[in-house]
This record gives C-alpha cells, structure tokens and sequence, in this order.
C-alpha cells in the first residue's frame, strides 16, 4: 500500500470503515426506493409542483426533493459528496461543473438513450457548457443571457427616450436622472459577494468583444488597454466621482435588486433578461410595464455582446438507481412523449426562464408570453451576441471568480485603483492555475 | 476489591465526561490535523500528497491569509476591547442600587438571546442603505442629509461588524463581571470610605483587584469567540465589501467548502487554535503573575 | 426662621449613574425594538422612508402566516416560512437536551475537580478547555463523517451531540468553582447520618448547588440554540433544521421579506430570552461562587 493509498483510507475510510454495517443498512433504505433531488431553493414550490407531476406519470418511482439555501448550495454538496453520499439528481451552476467532474461528483451522460437528441436540440453554447473534457455531464434547466434593464418611465422623467449605447452615455443618462431629481443613484448593480459569477462584470466586459482569459487560459485583463481595465475605470467613475452608481451595490444580492427595481428605485441595472418576467408584472412589481431591455453598452459602441450562463441537472456519481435517476433527469432536462421540452417550457412561461431549446423560439405559446414582458427582437438578439465562458473550464474557476467579485468590490468603493486591479487579477490567476497544474 | 484512590475515583467520574468530549473530538481534531499536513483539495483527488508541513509554510506567502489574519487581530481587539470596557460599566452600574435596576438588568441579558445569525439580520435591517433604523435615525436628528450606505466602505463595514459582534457578547461578559461584583464584601468599602477614598481610588484599590479574576475569564472566552466569530459577519457582510471583513474563520469556509481545499482549510483551522491557544496562554500567565489565578 | 447652611451636595455619582443606565438601556434596546416593531408591520410600512418607528397599521399577518404558510402572502419566502414552527420545536427539543446531558455529565466530572486531588488533574481540566479553542470549522468535516456513518444526519442527535462538546468544557468549569464555594462540611454532616455518596450528593449537595447548575443549563441551552454553521450541515429538512438555520434562509432565500424575517428573527429570541429573565437571578448567584478570587 503506498502513502497515497493510505492517504486515502485514511482521511476519508476510516470514518465509517468501522461503521461499515450501519452504513449500508441506512444506506439501503434511503436509496433505491427513492430518487433523490437536490437543487437551490429558487421556487422551491413550483420545482415540487412539477416534481409531483412527474411522480403522477411515473408511479414506480418516489421523488424525495430536498431545497437548499442558494447561498450554501455548493457547501453543502462539498459535505454530502465527501461523506460519501450526494444526491441522485442535483442541480449545477455551470461555473461550478469543472470543480464537480474534478471532485467526482458527477456521472457522465454519454451513451444514455435520448441524450444525443436533448443535446441536438439545444443551442450550441449550452451544449457546450453542459460538456465537460469531451464528455456530456447535464441536461439543460435553463439559459440565459444579462441586458442592460432599464426604466423607461424613470428616464422620461429627465427626458431620455433612448437607452444608452455606450458605458460613458450610460453614465451621462444616469447623470441627468440624477441631477433631474429622480433618482439619487440612477444605476444599481448586484455586487456582493456570492458564489454564482457575477454576470453583470462579465456582461461589461463581453459587451466590447473582449475576454479576460485568451483562448489558452491565459489571463489577458492586465494587458494595456484591455477592455477590463477601462471597465473598471468607468465604474470607479460612476461610483466615486459622478456617483451615480448606488454604493449599496456591494452590499446587493440579486433578490433585493431585483426588489429595488420592482418598486422603481433603480433606471438602469444590468439584470438577466428574465428578470422582466417579474418586473413587468403587475401584481409583483409598481414599475409593471415600463421596464425595458437593452443590449449591454459598451466602451465605444460599436461592438456588441454580453454573457450567457447555463444551468442544469446532473446525475451523481452514487445515484443508486440508474435508470429512475435517468427518467426523472429526462422529464426535468428533456422532452415529453410529445416531444416537447415540457419542463423547460413550464419553467419559461411561469417565471420566464432562458429555453435552452432553440425549437422554443418559434412556439406561438413561448412568442406570445415573451411579448407580455419584453421586445423580442431586442430579446433574441441578446441570445444572439451573448458568449458563455470558456474559462469556467479550469479546476480552479470558484477561486478565481472570488478573486474577481472581491476585487470588483475593491474598485466600487475606491480601495483599489483599476491598473492595480487588473494586475491583482492576473496574478491569482497565475498563481491559481500553477497550484492547480 | 479494588480500593478507590482519590485518583482512581476522579478518573471515574471524569469518565463519561471525557468519553463523549475526546471521543467526539479527538477524532475530528487529529484528523484535521492529519489532512493540514496534505496537498488534498476535492477537485484534485489524485493529487492527494503528504506534504508535511508545507501547508504552513506556503500562508506566509498567502497573501488572503495574511490580510485576513490582519483584519481577525484587528477584529478581536476592537471586539474585545469593547466588550471588556462596556461591561465593566454596565456591571458597575448595574451593581449600584438604584430605581429600575431590575429593569435594566433584565434588558442586559436580552443580546444574550439572540442567535448569531438573527443578530446578523437584525443589524443588516439596520444599516440598509435605503431603509435602515440607522439612516432614519440619523437623518432625523439632523446629523446626515441623505441616506448613506453604511456598510459599503470597508472601514465602516468592518466597525459596524465589530459592534454588531460586541452588541451580541455583551451580556455573557456583563454576567460574569457582575457575579465578580456581587463578592465582594461591602464591608471593604465602608471601610474605605471611612479612610475618606475617592470614588476613583476605591476602584482601583477594592473593585479591580476582585474582578481581576471574572475579567480573566471573560479576556480568554471573548478571545476565543472573537477568533472563531463567523455568524453575524456572514449574514452582514459576507466578507465583503472587498476583503474589509473577512476574518479567518470567513476565509477557512470558503477555503474548505467552496474551493475543497481542505489540506489549506484544516491549516487555517489550526493556526487559530494555536493563536487563541497562545493568547489565552497569556492572559493566564500574566495574572499567574500576579497571584490572581489559580485552577 | 434662620437661612439654612447650604449644605445640598449636587449628587453627582446619581447623576451619572442614571445617564449611564439609560444610555446603556437604549442601547440594548433599541436594535431589538427595531426589528420587534417591523414584526408588527406590513411590509410597505417597514420599507417606509423616513422609517415608522411605532407600525402606523399593526398587523399580526407576519406571525400568523407561520401557520397558514400556503397563504397568499406567504408566496414569498415560503419555505422559510412552513419550516419555522418546525424549527422552533426542533431547537427546543435540541437545546433542552443538550442542556440536560450537560448535567448528566458535567457534575461528576466537576464534582471530582472541587472535592479531590489527583495527579493530572490541573493537565485534565486544561485539556477539556483546550478543545473549546479548536474552531468549529476545524472539527466540522470529519464530524460530518462520523454523523453519517453513524446514520445521525439530518437527526437531532448528530446536533444534541456537536453541541454537547461545544458546551460540556465550560460547563465542568462553571459548575467547578461553584462547587468548591460549597461548604464541605454540609458532606460531612450527611456522611456522619450514614447517607450514602448518591443520597449526598442528590439530596444534600445538588440542592445547594441548584444556582450554579441552573446557571451551566442555560449557558448550554444557549449554547446550542444559538449554534448555525454545525446545524447547517447537518441537517437538511424540518425534522432536525434548527431556529438559526431558518433564520438564515429568511436573509439568503431567492425571495425575502424584511417584516417576516423580523417576525422570524422576534420568534428565535423569545424562548431563549424568557428563560434567561426567570433564571437571571439564579444565572448571576450562579456565577457568583465561580468569581470568587482563588
């Protein structure tokens, strides 16, 4: 037995190596009966909803679907997978796929019947960030893609009838909210630290064709002129000196954005498009029906383009049952009998959610639930230009997107200047990919 | 038969006691130990590797570790210092005999009551930049005109931290400062006052020495969870705004159970028992010194 | 009538005696009243500018929604929601429990320490304080393990069991100097009636000792009701989430509400919080006999 083997039986073995008889007896009775699924908390009632739907068509197979805090999702996954344990079914960031194939999370998808087809099916990108070495690891919840969200209402009031194109008009727009009386701080963004990326940074940079990493993983934020620095010069710019970017934006989760937006307090905040679903909405939000989409300014405002994210459904690497893991993995992430997508769709057409299908874009039910919240043309053109990141690829991303959002938070409030950022920035990343080689 | 020594009959009813605590703990801690001394992070299984003590060698390289041992040193001074000066008044005042002590001594215990985590939220409605107690408050009292983001700016972010933190420990210290109080005998200060001592004078010559011991106790228990705090500063901050509060204990999570790097993350882990261990050693050894300290 | 001497000192000790008092009431009080009055509010008040100090419109909505959590205002947040009457009832059963084995446990092991003298003794009781010092953090991950091999996740007593060792060390050390400050001779006095060690101790000396294990109870009854991050892991459903936990979810859930959080946040204090006032008394005798110099 050499050291590492030792290691192994070790650190995590000898736990419950001397518990070996408890453990397969609890073990037996919480698995195979039941399907376990774990995903965020995020509408956790309409997730059982339609988790009873599938118990209804599939009476053999018992669903036991367990919500956890957005914020400690992937802490929590950390302790069940080490324990040994994890659930069937679970839910996945994209950022966080690498991290789950390195750790063993996760079963690769290849080969099972059906898989091709979904996979077919989607749009390139999200068949992509669903891939992982080759292999494919999920099917799709859903995509989506940030916009610059304005409030047409609020800026009609300074007398601005067209959104901004680029970041300095942005900023000047804001600066006539402003000095209109309307709004102290015209824009609002979700900077507070949290483990999902932050889209919004991304987007920024995105919009002006530009990266932070090439094609090799190598970090390109530091180099003169990038797209980075200047994007983190202006927002220094908006935040400390024509202060128009709300200072509480590093304090700002998403939800409260989102919050903030509904009661009219914000003009501009770059926001998934899906969001507009609830702003929109009369019966959640005051500002229902002036909220509107934009591409994302850029630098100059000629080049176009922004961020998409993806989420999907994994099978864990312990699912007892394979084959009812995989039907309830299909009715979340495929199509029905019919050959419609029909957990996708629902999700789309109750909260609004990206379809990763890109058959959806033309069903008459999805084209007209777009138009009650959104322009589509502006709509579909987001998803057009929008990018997914390639650099959620290396083992090392959650340390690095850390790295970015607290660095993001220095620039906001001043403690750090924008060259030193970017230069910070490159360093972890080197140091990062280094102790990971 | 077997005669019971003292010895033998301590052991014995230490017995069950030290079952459940080594048995429940030795475990946990020799095996974090064991890992610190390992290359492990989750997402490389295969490069799982006895390092020995590598990992404690590479923090002083570490520039998160670093910055956040900083801001944890500063966290616990401030912390500490606050609590120990606060509750030495509250227990003196509280010691005096005066209409609705009873009242005040009640309100004293009610932070005691509150999880970390509420204490938290609570502070966090408080210093909400667009509806918070603070910024009403203040603008209502004529000292700010508009509504500040209080917890934006890492100086304000960490000592509104800080005096969320103190806010929650008080009472324990201010419990234990006034059972010290309650000891002493009044005589002592008839006494004194008899030799016509100042307030200040009896103080220093009766009250500190007997609380020497209580604030002994109350400096090593507040160091401990001042070292360990994570609750209010996760609900609160989160760490942020950049890294103006994130002390060890924020930064070993994320290290551990974000990043799976538990090889660092049980480094960490050990490098604040040793600095509460040191600290604490200290504290104790000063007042051994002084004749103030016995187990 | 003669002019009386000036003799009014102004008593300036009162003075500042009442300053620092009320000072200091408002300073307890105040946080609290805050998020006590928002539990009263309708939202749209609790999110006014300038803030209600006094609900303009008091409602008892947020409290009852934990009943009725299908309602219509518990759409928001409402998973928080359903599971705070559970978690209330789970943090009870937990830190009663912990309490009560503290106990159990504790005061032989600090009756041994205040009554005799044996080798190792000091070394034993530094050691006990010494895993007090290792961070939760530190000890979560291989006691997440044993819990789940021993088939104890998401299950009181993975729970009852963290926070007895979190507790038991400053327990044996409260309840140590208490006992010392307990005359002997109330042992021998009953040894000389031919009571038997149990007997004694059960009848004898508990009884006088009863402050002090009041006061060890409720520091581990707090101990394991205020506990968040052990409680987090390992649990994961309303059979064993505990009161913080859900007050947690109530900050990071994907939809919140600052007048149900605070509804949440007044619920998690109170039980603690009563129990400390009936006992406050007996809480600060108790201290008292382990304060004594020496």
């Amino acid at each position: 037995m050499d050291r590492r083997q030792f290691l192994r039986a070790a650190t995590i073995g000898t736990a419950f190596a001397a518990a070996t008889p408890l453990l397969s007896a609890c073990g037996a009775k919480a698995r195979g009966d039941v399907v376990t699924l774990e995903g965020w908390d995020y509408e956790a009632q309409l997730v059982q909803q339609n988790v009873d739907r599938f118990t209804r068509l599939n009476p053999d197979v018992a669903v036991d679907y367990t919500p956890i805090t957005s914020a400690q999702f992937i802490q929590k996954l950390t302790a069940e997978f080490l324990g040994g344990g994890g659930p069937d079914v679970l839910y996945m960031y994209d950022d966080s796929l690498a991290g789950s194939v390195e750790a063993e999370y996760l079963r690769p998808l290849d080969g099972i019947e059906g898989v091709d087809a979904i996979y077919d099916a989607v749009y390139p990108s999200n068949a992509a960030s669903m891939t992982y070495q080759g292999k494919r690891y999920g099917l799709p919840y859903y995509t989506d893609s940030q916009a610059l969200v304005y409030n047409a209402a609020l800026l009609e009031k300074a007398g601005i009838t067209t959104p901004p194109k680029t970041l300095d008009e942005l900023e000047q727009q804001a600066l006539r909210v402003k000095k209109a009386g309307v709004l102290e701080y015209p824009i609002g963004l979700p900077a507070q630290l949290a483990d999902t990326a932050a889209q919004w940074l991304w987007a920024l940079v995105y919009a002006n064709d530009a990266d932070l990493f090439d094609d090799r993983f190598q970090p390109v934020m530091s180099a003169s002129g990038s797209a980075a620095t200047a994007v983190f010069e202006w927002l220094r710019h908006a935040a400390l000196d024509t202060r128009v970017l709300d200072p509480a934006a590093v304090q700002t989760l998403p939800v409260p954005l989102d919050n903030a937006v509904m009661a009219g307090r914000y003009a501009f905040v770059l926001a998934p498009r899906y969001a507009l679903r609830s702003y929109n909405n009369p019966s959640k939000s005051k500002v229902a029906g002036a909220v509107k989409l934009a591409p994302v300014p850029s630098l100059d405002g000629r080049t176009e383009g922004t961020v998409s994210n993806s989420r999907m459904y994994c099978l864990g690497q312990h699912a007892a049952d394979v084959e009812k893991s995989v039907r309830l993995l299909k009715y979340l992430g495929g199509f029905d009998a019919h050959g419609v997508p029909y957990t996708a769709k629902f999700w789309f057409l109750q909260r609004g959610l990206g379809y990763p299908f890109s058959a959806l874009a033309k069903d008459p039910e999805v084209v007209r639930t777009i138009r009650t919240f959104a322009d589509p043309i502006v709509y579909g053109r987001l998803a057009e230009v929008a990018r997914a990141r390639r650099i959620i690829s290396v083992p090392w991303y959650a340390e690095f997107e850390a790295a970015l959002q607290r660095v993001a938070q220095q620039v906001l409030v001043g403690g750090t200047s924008p060259a030193d950022a970017v230069q910070d920035l490159d360093r972890q990343a080197r140091t990062l990919a280094q102790r990971y080689a | 038969m077997l005669r019971l020594t003292d010895t033998r009959r301590a052991y014995l009813m230490n017995g069950p006691a030290m079952i459940v605590l080594f048995a429940l703990v030795a475990y946990p801690i020799g095996y974090s130990f064991w890992v610190s001394l390992h290359r492990q992070n989750l997402k490389r299984p295969k490069a799982t590797k006895f390092i020995g003590l590598d990992n404690y060698f590479a923090l002083w390289n570490d520039p998160a570790f670093l910055g956040s041992l900083r801001t944890t040193g500063l966290f616990v001074l401030v912390v500490v210092t606050m609590t120990v000066l606060l509750a030495t008044a509250l227990a003196l005042v509280l010691n005096e005999s005066f209409p609705g002590r009873g009242v005040l001594r009640s309100l004293a215990l009610l932070p005691w009551a509150m999880p970390g985590v509420v204490n938290g939220l609570m502070w966090r409605t408080i210093f909400d930049a667009k509806t918070g107690a603070l910024n009403g408050l203040l603008t209502s009292l004529g000292l700010i005109d508009t509504y500040q983001a209080w917890l934006s700016s890492p100086a304000g972010a960490f000592f509104l931290t800080a005096f969320a933190q103190v806010w929650n420990t008080l009472p324990f210290a201010v419990i234990l400062l006034l059972a010290g109080l309650s000891t002493i005998p009044p005589d002592l200060y008839d006494a004194a006052k008899v030799d016509r001592a100042g307030v200040f004078q009896r103080f220093r010559q009766i009250t500190l020495p007997w609380l020497l011991h209580p604030l002994l106790i109350v400096l090593i228990l507040e160091t401990m969870n001042s070292f360990r705090a994570f609750d209010t500063i996760y609900v609160l901050t989160g760490g942020g705004p950049g890294d103006a509060t994130s002390v060890i204990a924020v930064l070993n999570v994320k290290t551990a159970l974000t990043y799976t790097d538990f090889g660092l993350g049980s480094a960490y882990a050990w490098v604040i028992t040793l600095l509460t261990l040191v600290v604490s050693v200290g504290y104790v050894a000063a007042l051994y010194r002084k004749g103030s300290f016995e187990l | 009538m003669t002019a009386v001497p000036l003799r009014y000192r102004v008593p300036w000790k009162r003075i500042v005696v009442y300053l620092v008092a009320a000072a200091f009431a408002l300073y307890l009080v105040l946080p609290f009243y805050w998020i006590f009055a928002m539990s009263f509010m309708r939202e749209v008040d609790a999110v006014s500018v300038p803030p209600e100090w006094i609900p303009s419109h008091p409602t008892l909505d947020n409290y009852l929604s934990f009943f009725r959590p299908d309602s219509a205002q518990a759409l928001v947040g409402g998973r928080a929601i359903k599971e705070t009457p559970y978690a209330l009832g789970n943090s009870l059963i937990v830190a009663s429990a912990t309490a009560l084995l503290n106990l159990v446990l504790a005061v032989p092991a600090a009756y041994s320490f205040s009554r005799l003298k044996f080798r190792g003794g000091k070394g034993l009781l530094m050691l006990y304080l010494v895993t007090r010092m290792v961070p939760t953090i530190a000890i979560l991950i291989p006691f997440y393990l044993m819990m789940r091999s021993l088939g104890l996740l998401d299950n009181y007593g993975s729970l009852i069991l963290s926070y007895l060792t979190f507790s038991l060390p400053v327990t044996i050390w409260v309840l140590k100097d208490f006992f010392r400050a307990v005359p002997r001779e109330l042992e021998d006095a009953a040894r000389v009636d031919r009571c038997g060690w149990f007997r004694t101790m059960w009848s004898v000396f508990l009884p006088v000792a009863a402050p002090g294990l009041v006061a060890a109870a409720v520091f581990a009854f707090m101990t394991a009701w205020n506990e968040f991050m052990f409680a987090l892991f390992m649990t994961s459903t309303e059979a064993a989430k505990t009161m913080p936990v859900v007050a947690a979810n109530f900050a990071t859930d994907m939809n919140t509400q600052f007048t149900l959080m605070a509804a949440a946040g007044v619920v998690a204090v109170l039980p603690p919080l009563v129990l400390v006032l009936i006992f406050q008394r007996l809480i600060v005798r108790g201290m008292a006999a382990g304060s004594v110099k020496g």
